[in-house]
């Protein structure tokens, strides 16, 4: 699997955003990776030093539109802190 | 802070100033309107109020901030630049951006209207007419009638008939061509005789009738008669007397004098104040006409430069304020006054600019003169101006310093100073 499929997409919520103080930055990942693949394929695409992976599964979520009854797609979320001297991860741009 | 700001005069009065406000003025600006925008935005992942301002950038672009920011900034940096271009405006600046780029200073241009130069003529020993402040015994003799006139009993006339000057209780009934009309007839009417409240001739027809006479009185209607349809016609008015009133003249001695002013005790003491209270009046009214006079001349004396139209705007918008404000003390709202009046704000308006222009002219020209004879105030005269003004307005005299800046005290006080040297110097012949 290559990095880019591994590593979804940045979580941006106040709750992440206030992780970032520590250097703890959260993504979505692909629902089969595990901690080292998360890791590698993070140190590939932002250059950056991982410390520790943590890693959650969000159950999908009933939703019903009239009388059709469906879920929401299942996300697997992982949190990583990087190393204290490594470089940071810019979310936005011209940050 | 603003700087490079660069004053080009245009024709007339008007004038073009250009000036930049710097990057920390601007990125203040932007933090300011962020803090209000963000209060309104709502982004998934955030409470609202909550949004970062990278999140914000990220979204809707920094851009998005600025005329925001540019309305937070401005009013300050116009101040500033007026300061440093040493302009001082008369009217509100017309605004315009000329570039507004990012990480670079903005350029902004305001179209302004200047006062206008004054060239001072003569204002020292100006000529105006003879002030006449005698009082003669006339005119206390013709006071004290007028009291007596005033304190007058009004006494029923049992027999003899009525003369000019009586207060007759009638009914009456009017017709034209033997139809009634609005407001043609009323009973138990108390009307004075040659006080010249009804039709010309009304009056007159009921001079020498006895109580109890019934009187046709014959009138034609004025042509300029408020109500159209009766304008010019005849009218006739079966009148009836039921009393005749004659007014009884108090006689003219201590007691009299008495009534009229609690705190004198004899007539001559009356007539003694009545001169005293006369005399002031009049020497009021001279030094008021001399003043006006004499400013006057001086205006016309002085030779200025075209007034811009904003000026004379403003003016009279000024003027309508404050004549409306006044009606709104008296209870009567802007809305009202111009229903019952059946003026718009537009009459106002003209009503007000005919001496718009006279009124600008006399204030340009006693700045001028405060600034050609370098007056100065004097911090007992700010005291004494403060306190004039608490007991004009009933207020304390911290109320009244609080109210006032510095500048508009000295401002006012100059300017009185100003019109004082120049009445006081005119030449009265």
């Amino acid at each position: 699997m290559a990095a880019q499929d591994i590593i979804l997409r940045p979580v941006i919520t106040e709750a992440s955003m206030a992780d970032m103080d520590d250097k703890k930055y959260v993504f979505d990942v692909a629902v089969n990776a595990n901690k080292i693949q998360v890791r590698q394929a993070i140190e590939e695409i932002f250059d950056v030093k991982v410390a520790n992976v943590n890693i959650m599964n969000i159950k999908p979520k009933k939703k019903r539109v009239g009388r059709y009854v469906g879920k929401t797609n299942k996300r697997r979320k992982a949190i990583i802190k990087l190393t204290e001297d490594s470089k940071e991860i810019k979310i936005f741009e011209n940050q | 802070m603003a700087s490079k700001a660069k004053w080009t005069k245009k024709k007339d009065q008007d004038g073009e100033l250009i000036f930049e406000i710097d990057q920390d003025t601007i990125s203040k600006g932007l933090d300011a309107a962020f803090k209000k925008v963000r209060k309104t935005l709502n982004v998934p992942g955030f409470r609202k109020g909550k949004v970062p301002r990278a999140m914000f950038n990220q979204m809707y672009g920094e851009t998005a901030l600025y005329q925001d920011a540019l309305n937070e900034v401005l009013p300050q940096a116009y101040t500033n630049a007026l300061e440093e271009a040493d302009v001082k405006p008369v009217a509100q600046p017309e605004i315009s951006v000329e570039s507004m780029e990012e990480n670079k200073p903005w350029s902004i241009k305001a179209t302004v209207a200047v006062a206008p130069e004054v060239t001072l003529g003569d204002y020292k020993g100006l000529k105006v007419n003879k002030q006449d402040t005698e009082v003669n015994s006339d005119d206390v003799d013709a006071e004290i009638d007028r009291l007596q006139k005033q304190q007058a009993e009004l006494v029923l006339k049992e027999t003899g008939k009525s003369e000019n000057g009586d207060t007759v209780v009638i009914d009456y009934k009017g017709t034209v061509d033997g139809e009634a009309f609005d407001g043609g007839s009323a009973d138990n009417y108390s009307l004075e005789l040659g006080s010249g409240s009804f039709i010309p001739g009304f009056e007159d027809q009921l001079v020498d009738h006895e109580t109890g006479d019934e009187v046709d009185v014959k009138v034609t209607f004025p042509e300029d008669y408020q109500a159209e349809d009766l304008a010019g016609r005849e009218a006739h008015f079966q009148t009836t007397i039921h009393e005749i009133k004659t007014k009884e003249l108090p006689t003219l001695d201590d007691d009299f004098a008495k009534d009229v002013d609690e705190d004198v005790e004899t007539l001559a003491e009356l007539k003694t104040k009545l001169e005293n209270k006369l005399r002031d009046q009049k020497q009021q009214a001279a030094e008021d006409a001399v003043e006006t006079q004499a400013v006057q001349q001086a205006v016309e004396n002085a030779e200025y430069e075209k007034i811009p139209q904003a000026m004379i705007e403003q003016d009279i918008q000024s003027q309508v304020d404050q004549y409306l404000g006044n009606m709104q003390r008296q209870g009567i709202n802007p809305q009202m006054y111009y229903q019952i009046t059946g003026t718009t704000e537009d009459d106002l308006k003209k009503q007000f600019s005919a001496d718009a222009e006279n009124r600008i002219k006399t204030n340009l020209l006693l700045e001028a003169i405060v600034k050609a004879e370098d007056i100065k105030v004097e911090d007992d005269e700010r005291a004494e101006e403060v306190k004039e003004l608490a007991a004009d307005y009933g207020m304390e005299e911290q109320a009244v310093r609080d109210a006032l800046t510095a500048d508009m005290l000295d401002h006012d006080i100059a300017i009185k100073k100003v019109v004082d040297l120049i009445s006081d110097s005119a030449v009265q012949e």
